[in-house]
């Protein structure tokens, strides 16, 4: 007997993801899903943003790791409210755990919640989280040939942060052929190019961002 | 590594439509997905033989169609296939292209009851 079914394997991740958009809509919290290799510097960046935009807006973090909880406490000293996810050993977030970080926050009380994924630029792609942008982050020492080797990524997301360009006169990185390469995979990909340590290119992501929020809110 | 949970999925669905259809076992199962749609065949393959043991679907032979890489060239002013993602035209080795096709998610097809 053939049983004929024509159903996405990620369906029940996906209406559970769709479930978290509609909480995120009905309180009016606009979400990322910021998602990198490790190291890139996913946690640097957070703490940047929270300390630009936390006089405007209230602003909540989801810590996502395999294991340790080193990143949470560092959200933790800016006195923003944060929840670690521990995926124990599984190397991306789907929707049902944001759904349960999601249970320990008041969503009436953020406008802004940026979710740190797992350090991985391959799985995380195919788990939507019901967020409003995936945010992908490619820093300059991990070389220009991502876009082009992990094409998903950049296909999904929204913004492609390039960090760590005060490196850039240390190691070989054709920018042109990174960006040109992004956006062969998705040609409406925003690019910023950024240092979380010196500032550069900064106000950009930030000026981004503020408009984000805004669009979301009647 | 996300094949193990992408299993995980794919067997609640195997047993979802097993039990619709009132199937005892299922001997095979068609899966398809886009080449670059971050899946490892081989990963797949293997996560499915270790966890598929003891559900109804234990022993049942996998077929994965891969779909191929598409490309839009803008020099050529049509879609290619590939096998492979380049970023570039597999045709006039161009850079200027878009890729429009690969990237499709694991689709659970259909799968044969004995
Ligand atoms: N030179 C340089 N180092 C950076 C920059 N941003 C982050 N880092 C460093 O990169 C390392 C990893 O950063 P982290 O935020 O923990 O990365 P994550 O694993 O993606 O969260 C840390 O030592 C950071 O200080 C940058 O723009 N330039
Ligand atoms: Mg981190
Ligand atoms: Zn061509």
């Amino acid at each position: 007997m053939k049983i004929p079914v024509v159903k996405n394997v990620l369906d029940a991740n996906n209406r559970i993801a769709a479930e978290n958009q509609a909480l995120f809509a009905a309180h009016q919290v606009y979400t990322i899903n910021l998602i990198s290799s490790p190291g890139a510097g996913k946690t640097t960046l957070i703490e940047k943003t929270i300390a630009a935009l936390r006089t405007d807006y209230r602003i909540g973090v989801i810590e996502g790791d395999i294991q340790d909880t080193c990143d949470a406490e560092r959200i933790a000293k800016l006195g923003v409210p944060v929840v670690q996810i521990t995926t124990g050993g599984a190397c991306h977030i789907d929707s049902s755990m944001v759904r349960e970080a999601l249970a320990t926050f008041d969503l009436a009380a953020l406008d802004f919640l940026i979710i740190e994924n797992v350090g991985n630029l391959v799985c995380p792609a195919e788990f939507s989280l019901g967020e409003h942008a995936k945010v992908a982050m490619l820093s300059v020492p991990e070389g220009d040939d991502k876009p082009a080797k992990y094409p998903l990524i950049f296909h999904v997301s929204s913004v492609l942060l390039i960090n760590k360009i005060d490196l850039m006169p240390y190691v070989s990185f054709d920018r042109e052929r990174a960006c040109s390469d992004a956006r062969k995979n998705n040609p409406q990909l925003l690019l910023f190019e950024i240092s979380c340590k010196t500032n550069a290119g900064m106000d950009g992501w930030y000026a981004w961002l503020r408009t984000q929020i805004a669009s979301i809110r009647q | 590594m996300h094949e193990q949970s992408l299993v995980q999925a794919l067997l609640d669905l195997i047993e979802e439509y097993a039990g619709r259809y009132g199937a005892k076992k299922i001997c095979r199962v068609r899966l398809s997905c886009g080449r670059v749609s971050g899946i490892e065949p081989a990963c797949l393959r293997f996560a499915f033989a270790v966890q598929s043991q003891g559900t109804v679907a234990d022993g049942a032979h996998l077929e994965l169609d891969l779909l191929p890489v598409r490309i839009y060239c803008f020099a050529c002013e049509q879609e290619i296939q590939d096998e492979a993602y380049h970023a570039v035209c597999p045709r006039c080795r161009g850079s200027a292209v878009v890729l429009v096709g690969g990237t499709e998610e694991l689709k659970l097809i259909d799968m044969d009851a004995e």
